[in-house]
């Protein structure tokens, strides 16, 4: 099931995302996937995330599938060439895989191969015309595919929430002139951003779903204020969050302040995207706390 | 505009032979050159006893004129086990070509810095794609200016108006961004999708 | 030679597309970098012009520029040229030269060209061997041949399936790079070695914008300080800088040249057979430019006849005396008193009485220099000695310190400077702290240290970094309100009026890998050059360059029966070194490190092509010979010899 078959109905979607392991054992990722995703409509894998080695999003995807799941493909074109991107889009189409995520990724600097060739051959905007190419039964060396192409319902990532937003703004729209059908946002902490941002992107209209974090701690917000770009958490909810360390540690605190944002932004995306990091366990509270 | 870093010591003791002749380019020193280094690293060889003689000269990337200096230290080539030479990539070829028989070592790693002409490096680069981008960018290189040598826009990497990979560097998509909007040309944000020819032939022309 | 051109037109669709939407447009072309200097003119200007212009397109002007992405040069060339009605800019350059005119103008600036993609980079030859700069050379385990430049796939750990007959999969032109490293490996016997070698593995983050950006920063700082261009040759002062400076051995004989001075030659007061003293007159001033010679002994006169000069050559007319070593000293060496009791003009008397010249090479008249006739703002006093090698101004600084700051004072009384500033290169760090504690009662004094490069110490030079301010073109430092004179004129100045003695002795230092024993020397004027070299245990080995003065603007002696004269700072023997030139590559070092901001590769050329005229216009009159051109030049060509040709044409012209 394609994910925009909902956007279309105008239902609020909901995706959750999961990451696989440095390694070829998944039964427990896929058992919490079921267990506490399984009310969630689509269900992100992502790729070589902080440019670490993880086993592979396409075959995680896969396993999702056959779990039941709606996987949701992230690629980035840190790793592959136009080549590799396009066979493993293929690959994807062939399983059933029907929801992508086109992301440019960190640089191999950030992750723990610091010494790979970065490749980039192309980028999420150049990726995504890649897509339609290939949905239009040709290939981007111009070669037509034999039989059905593939179709997808293809996403992209935006930062509402960053420091350079005339820029995010500006790429948001070529990844839309370049067929891009939904967005799902890096994580929000600050409502009036999120929505100060919409007022300028809703113009393009495409659905987007807001990126939500459950917060750990202080000490993981501090964390990612000064080192994953386009995510500032405000002063007042590390001080939440410090305020009672069992609340927090117990995942209460998190959720509330999770389930406050999404409250606030709500009348202003078309669904929302909430990353768990580890804590999948969770998400049917916070759903709950929102009233999904 | 190349300039050399000295290879670190452990490698260095590793590979060189009993024996050596000290062949030193300074060349490119005006740009940049570890000669302390390299001098200390000499006085240690020599009072190893490693050295059979050393010749400090300039442009050995240039075949004539090596060949020319380097026929006065025959004797002291012959003796050694080989040549060590400190200098870019292409001045130890220059020499491992002269000097066919001989065992040629490189002392140095190479580096490029931007900037072709000249001796003083640019604070911008070209990197010779062949199919120049700086009429949408407002005249500053995405190939360069961006980490990941990105054509359409920018990632999601920049905090603060930096580079994700440095932060010493600002996100070369916001300074295209600011220049574009300051020559009145927001309108190349809307050129079509880019997508790069790394085949381009440096023969073929037009 | 190889032709490493950065550039080359779009294709005619691209560039008329480009154009569609533009109009009034200014040309701007780069006459390219690393290709046989040929030609002046390229062609792609005129080609891209008349495509515009065939287009109904209305071009407000074309300009063609060397080494566009030399930011200095381009904005002095683009300044004021760019008519008003331009609308848009169209550059034909690599993407250095179109970011560098897109940073100068504040118009929308196109590019009508495209690099030409490179597969490493290429060295200052022109040859075909190229590197490409990956920061972990592999060149040890190849044997010299590098797998990422001549392997197409890069391949480091031997050759893939694909090669074919020798030649490679991916250019069937192209050499098998992995076959011919196994067969240079077989050669050298280093075939085993490489077995047992580890995998390789290459690692991308060795080359990071960190590494990068940081060596641009501080190579660039380096570059800029204190004026433009300018090279930093190795100092090579440790040789001499710490042997004492010790008084040499009178000499039996010197030869005393009547020409020791920029202008006419004085006439001989003496003849064969006179007694003359120490300080005596022996050479009358003739013309306004010109200066007394006295004599730096005390002896007999043995012949007023021709001998070879070190700058002049053979055939100056010079004073031979045979020294008694009495130094019986002439009635008319008296001291003049003290700088409050005198009077300006009594001080530029004194000076001119005294032939003091410039002592730090050129032999200018410094009573002359005395009377600017201009208002002055500061004196400058050179204690750069910028030269490599030498320290004699060094020696200068340390032991007579107090005669240093007496000059200047007297200088400044002329000239009625309000500010006199002692400049220092910073390499001299126990001759700054020595000035600045002996300058600390004088409140209109100062001492500054500078960062080393040479030329720092030209006149010119000091100007910019004291003052912020340039000599015009053709003109002098009292045009910019300054007067320079060298540390040991300055002692010459204070002698003179304190002593009473005239400039009959310096400090020589003698110096170079190729001097057996190195020194520093209060040495006689006329005492033979030989004899010096002698003393400090002769020249080592053969195949020796030696020149009186540094490396850079000394001039080489043939013959070594030669006097020290008064303008004599060094005597220097180092290795020769042999090489053939080569045809200019356009690589651009010349110009970058010109410090008048010349163009010194258009000088070679025209001298070549007989362009007078050209030469005019390059101005090449500005040039001060200093030769950090010739020193950076990678084709080894002879500049300053074609500059000095070229200067004779162009007065030749007048």
């Amino acid at each position: 099931m394609k994910i925009t078959e909902l956007f279309d109905r105008g239902e609020f979607v909901v995706s959750a995302e999961v990451g696989p392991p440095k390694g070829i054992h998944i039964d427990g990722l896929i058992e919490e996937a079921k267990k506490y995703l399984g009310g969630i409509t689509a269900v992100n894998v992502t790729d070589n995330q902080s440019s670490v080695m993880r086993l592979g999003s396409l075959a995680v995807c896969r396993q999702l599938l056959d779990a039941g799941l709606t996987p949701i493909y992230q690629l980035t074109c840190r790793d592959r060439n136009r080549i590799a991107l396009q066979s493993d889009l293929l690959s994807a189409a062939m399983f059933g895989i029907e929801n992508i995520l086109c992301l440019t990724g960190d640089h191999t600097s950030l992750g723990d191969h610091p010494g790979a060739k970065p490749v980039f051959d192309l980028d999420s905007v150049s990726l995504l015309h890649t897509v339609c190419q290939l949905e239009s039964g040709v290939d981007l060396g111009g070669n037509p595919l034999i039989g059905d192409p593939p179709k997808f319902a293809k996403g992209a990532v935006v930062s509402p929430c960053s420091d350079s937003i005339d820029a995010q703004l500006a790429k948001m729209e070529r990844k839309v002139l370049a067929g891009c059908d939904y967005f799902q946002t890096q994580a929000v902490f600050e409502p009036e951003k999120f929505i100060a941002f919409m007022e300028r992107a809703r113009q393009f209209g495409k659905p987007v779903q807001l990126g939500v974090i459950i917060p750990k701690s202080a000490g993981m917000c501090r964390y990612m204020n000064n080192n994953v770009a386009g995510v500032h958490v405000p002063d007042d909810m590390l001080d939440e969050l410090a305020a009672d360390k069992e609340r927090a540690k117990a995942g209460i605190t998190g959720v509330e302040i999770a389930a406050r944002v999404i409250r606030e932004c709500r009348p202003y995306c078309q669904g929302v995207h909430i990353m768990a990091l580890g804590w999948e366990s969770k998400v049917p509270a916070l759903l709950e706390q929102v009233g999904i | 505009m190349l300039i050399t870093k000295l290879k670190s010591r452990e490698d260095l003791q590793s590979l060189l032979p009993e024996k050596v002749f000290v062949l030193l380019c300074n060349g490119c020193k005006e740009v940049s050159f570890p000669e302390q280094e390299i001098e200390e690293l000499i006085s240690e060889f020599l009072t190893a006893d490693k050295v059979t003689g050393v010749l400090t000269t300039d442009y050995i990337c240039n075949p004539e004129n090596l060949s020319l200096r380097l026929k006065r230290r025959r004797a002291m080539i012959d003796e050694a086990d080989g040549v060590l030479v400190f200098s870019c990539g292409v001045g130890v070829q220059t020499v491992s070509d002269l000097l066919d028989d001989k065992a040629v070592y490189a002392g140095c790693d190479t580096i490029r810095l931007p900037g072709f002409q000249g001796v003083t490096p640019l604070e911008y680069d070209c990197g010779q794609c062949g199919e120049c981008y700086l009429n949408i960018t407002g005249g500053i290189c995405p190939v360069t200016a961006c980490s990941k040598s990105l054509v359409n826009g920018q990632c999601g990497g920049a905090q603060n108006g930096r580079c994700e990979v440095d932060p010493n560097m600002e996100c070369g998509w916001e300074r295209i961004y600011r220049r574009l909007e300051a020559v009145g040309r927001l309108d190349a944000i809307k050129c079509p999708t880019q997508i790069r020819n790394f085949a381009i032939d440096a023969n073929k022309s037009h | 030679m190889e032709n490493y051109t950065k550039y080359r037109l779009k294709s005619s669709e691209e560039l008329i597309q480009t154009l569609a939407g533009t109009d009034h447009i200014f040309v701007v072309a780069c006459n390219k970098c690393f290709k046989e200097f040929t030609s002046v003119d390229e062609p792609e200007c005129d080609e891209f012009a008349a495509l515009a212009k065939a287009g109904g397109k209305n071009v407000t002007g074309v300009i063609r520029v060397d080494f566009l992405c030399n930011k200095t040069q381009t904005l002095g060339r683009l300044r004021d040229i760019v008519p008003a009605e331009t609308e848009n800019v169209f550059v034909i350059s690599c993407g250095l030269g179109i970011q560098t005119v897109a940073d100068i103008v504040q118009l929308p600036v196109f590019a009508a060209s495209d690099s030409i993609p490179c597969r490493g980079h290429h060295g200052m030859a022109l040859t075909p061997k190229t590197c490409d700069a990956c920061a972990q050379c592999y060149l040890n385990v190849t044997g010299g041949i590098c797998p990422v430049v001549d392997c197409s796939k890069s391949l480091l750990n031997g050759q893939c399936g694909g090669a074919k007959d020798g030649k490679c999969e991916a250019d069937p032109t192209k050499d098998c790079a992995w076959e011919k490293i196994q067969q240079k490996l077989a050669k050298l016997g280093r075939l085993e070695e490489f077995r047992n070698h580890p995998v390789q593995l290459r690692d991308y983050s060795k080359v990071n914008s960190k590494l990068i950006s940081d060596y641009v920063r501080t190579i660039r700082e380096k570059r800029f300080e204190g004026y433009y261009g300018g090279v930093h040759p190795s100092e090579r002062k440790e040789m001499s800088a710490h042997v004492k400076l010790v008084r040499f051995p009178e000499p039996d004989v010197v030869v005393i040249p009547l020409s020791m001075h920029a202008g006419k030659p004085s006439v001989p007061l003496v003849k064969e057979g006179e007694h003359v003293r120490v300080g005596q007159r022996i050479g009358e001033q003739a013309g306004f430019i010109g200066a007394s010679i006295h004599s730096s002994v005390s002896g007999t006169v043995l012949a007023v006849e021709e001998r070879r000069h070190p700058t002049l050559g053979p055939g100056v007319l010079s004073v031979v005396i045979q020294n008694d070593k009495l130094n019986t000293v002439d009635e008319s060496v008296r001291p003049h008193g003290d700088i409050e009791g005198l009077t300006p003009e009594e001080i530029v008397e004194i000076v001119k009485d005294n032939g003091i010249v410039g002592m730090g090479g050129a032999g200018f008249p410094a009573y002359v220099k005395l009377q600017p006739g201009k208002p002055i703002d500061a004196v400058l006093l050179n204690g750069c000695e910028c030269e490599p090698m030498l320290t004699a101004d060094y020696k200068v600084l340390l032991h007579y310190a107090d005669d240093v700051i007496y000059g200047l004072r007297a200088i400044m009384k002329t000239v009625s400077a309000p500010r006199g500033v002692i400049v220092i290169e910073d390499n001299k760090p126990d001759a700054i702290a020595m000035l600045q504690e002996k300058t600390k009662g004088y409140e209109s004094i100062e001492v500054l240290a500078v960062r080393t490069k040479y030329p720092q110490g030209a006149e010119k030079m000091l100007i910019k970094k004291v003052l912020g301010r340039s000599v015009p073109s053709g003109g002098l430092p009292a045009d910019a309100g300054a007067v320079v004179s060298n540390v040991s004129s300055s002692k010459a100045i204070a002698d003179a009026i304190r002593l009473g003695f005239p400039p009959i002795e310096r400090v020589v230092c003698v110096t170079g890998e190729r001097v057996h024993s190195p020194g520093n020397f209060i040495v006689k004027v006329g005492t033979s050059v030989q004899e010096i070299l002698d003393f400090c245990g002769g020249i080592v080995g053969d195949d020796v360059t030696v020149k009186l003065g540094g490396p850079m603007m000394g001039i080489p002696q043939m013959e070594l029966d030669v006097p020290v004269i008064k303008a004599t700072n060094g005597i220097i023997a180092y290795e020769a070194d042999h090489t053939t030139a080569v045809e200019c590559i356009k690589c651009g070092r010349c110009a970058d490190v010109c410090p008048m901001e010349l163009f010194p590769l258009y000088f070679a050329k025209y001298v070549e092509t007989g362009n007078i005229q050209g030469l005019k216009e390059q101005n090449i009159m500005d040039c001060m010979e200093c030769r950090c051109c010739e020193y950076i030049c990678s084709s080894k060509i002879p500049l300053v010899t074609k500059i000095r040709e070229g200067k004779a044409a162009v007065r030749g012209m007048k």
